[in-house]
């Protein structure tokens, strides 16, 4: 018979694993044309011409970095932080633009035409990015987890 | 009953957030790293699509004179004869204060020295050229400018461009009509 402990170890793999491999695939997928990802930046408007080359060379071996760290059972919680706090960044620069009328391509997960529905549909993505990696984050700090654990029993 | 060893939920989430912050730092070494060793490393400061274009143009007309592909020639008579046919795009490439003083009726300024503002400039009449006669001329003499503008079209994939070699000094020492200001 499967504990409930055991169960919610199962849930909080499953999804470390389907963050894990988003972030390592928008990685390795930006990493490939440093440039058009620089130029997806700046369509943005919001970052100076001094930040955006360094966000450029540095978000893609972060988030591959983000979903390495998933994977390991002492590293996932500060990948699953990391994934958290980048979400919260695409976020709010994806409903900006949105909110501002921009129609762009975001470059988050491959480069492609210009569109609003596409923006939308990232929108919800990165929605569900940030609610999975908070999800576990929460699971995985020990003193939360056992006290969650304990009011469940 | 908290024992000794654990930590607060506070300092718990400070740590992650310490330990982001040191991923984040690593991270763009790592990129900045592998962006100077890769093959075509990008400047620190981002450049707009527009400025690496102009960026790019700058670069074809700073060829050096002994670089110069050998791009075809044409005389005083030729260079008359394209004038006086009306289907050939005449460009001037000095600077635009000689251009205002004086130029060849019909010319246009595409200045060496300022070859990307005026290669943007007069965009719809050069992508409308692509496969007309071109024929560029500078001072006359020595000068580089004309060979150099005419290069750089023919690598941005101009079929048709030959330099009037005599130039601005030949036309107007064969007192022939010449317009003034920054119009053709």
């Amino acid at each position: 018979m499967v504990s409930a402990n055991s169960r919610r170890d199962y849930v909080v793999l499953a999804v470390s694993l389907a963050v894990a491999a988003v972030f390592v695939y928008a990685g390795v997928d930006k990493l490939r044309d440093p440039l058009q990802f620089a130029d997806s930046i700046a369509a943005f408007a919001i970052l100076p011409a001094m930040l955006i080359n360094l966000l450029a060379f540095g978000l893609p071996p972060f988030e591959i970095a983000c979903g390495l760290l998933l994977l390991g059972p002492r590293t996932r919680r500060i990948g699953a932080l990391a994934v958290v706090a980048v979400s919260i960044l695409f976020f709010t620069a994806l409903a900006s633009a949105l909110l501002r009328g921009l129609t762009l391509d975001c470059g988050c997960f491959g480069a492609g035409a210009p569109s609003r529905p596409r923006m939308w549909l990232e929108l919800v993505v990165d929605a569900a990015l940030f609610t999975g990696a908070l999800f576990i984050y929460l699971r995985s700090i020990p003193r939360l987890s056992a006290r969650v654990a304990s009011t469940e029993l | 009953m908290r024992l000794p060893h654990e930590r607060s939920l506070g300092s718990q989430i400070l740590r992650d957030l310490i330990g982001v912050a040191v991923l984040a730092i690593a991270s763009l070494a790592a990129g900045l790293t592998t962006n100077h060793f890769s093959s075509a490393p990008l400047p620190v400061v981002y450049q707009t699509p527009e400025q690496r274009f102009d960026a790019e143009l700058t670069t074809l007309v700073a060829t050096p004179p002994f670089a110069i592909a050998p791009a075809p020639t044409v005389g005083l008579d030729q260079f008359r004869t394209a004038i006086d046919g009306k289907s050939t795009l005449i460009l001037d490439a000095r600077p635009s204060a000689f251009f205002e003083v004086g130029h060849v009726p019909g010319a246009m300024n595409l200045a060496r020295d300022n070859f990307a503002a005026d290669y943007r400039r007069l965009g719809t009449v050069l992508q409308n050229a692509h496969d007309k006669p071109i024929i560029v001329y500078c001072a006359g003499g020595d000068c580089h400018d004309s060979r150099l503008v005419a290069n750089a079209l023919l690598t941005l994939g101009f079929s048709n461009v030959s330099v009037f070699t005599g130039g601005w000094e030949a036309w107007s020492g064969a007192g022939l009509p010449t317009n003034t200001g920054s119009k053709p």
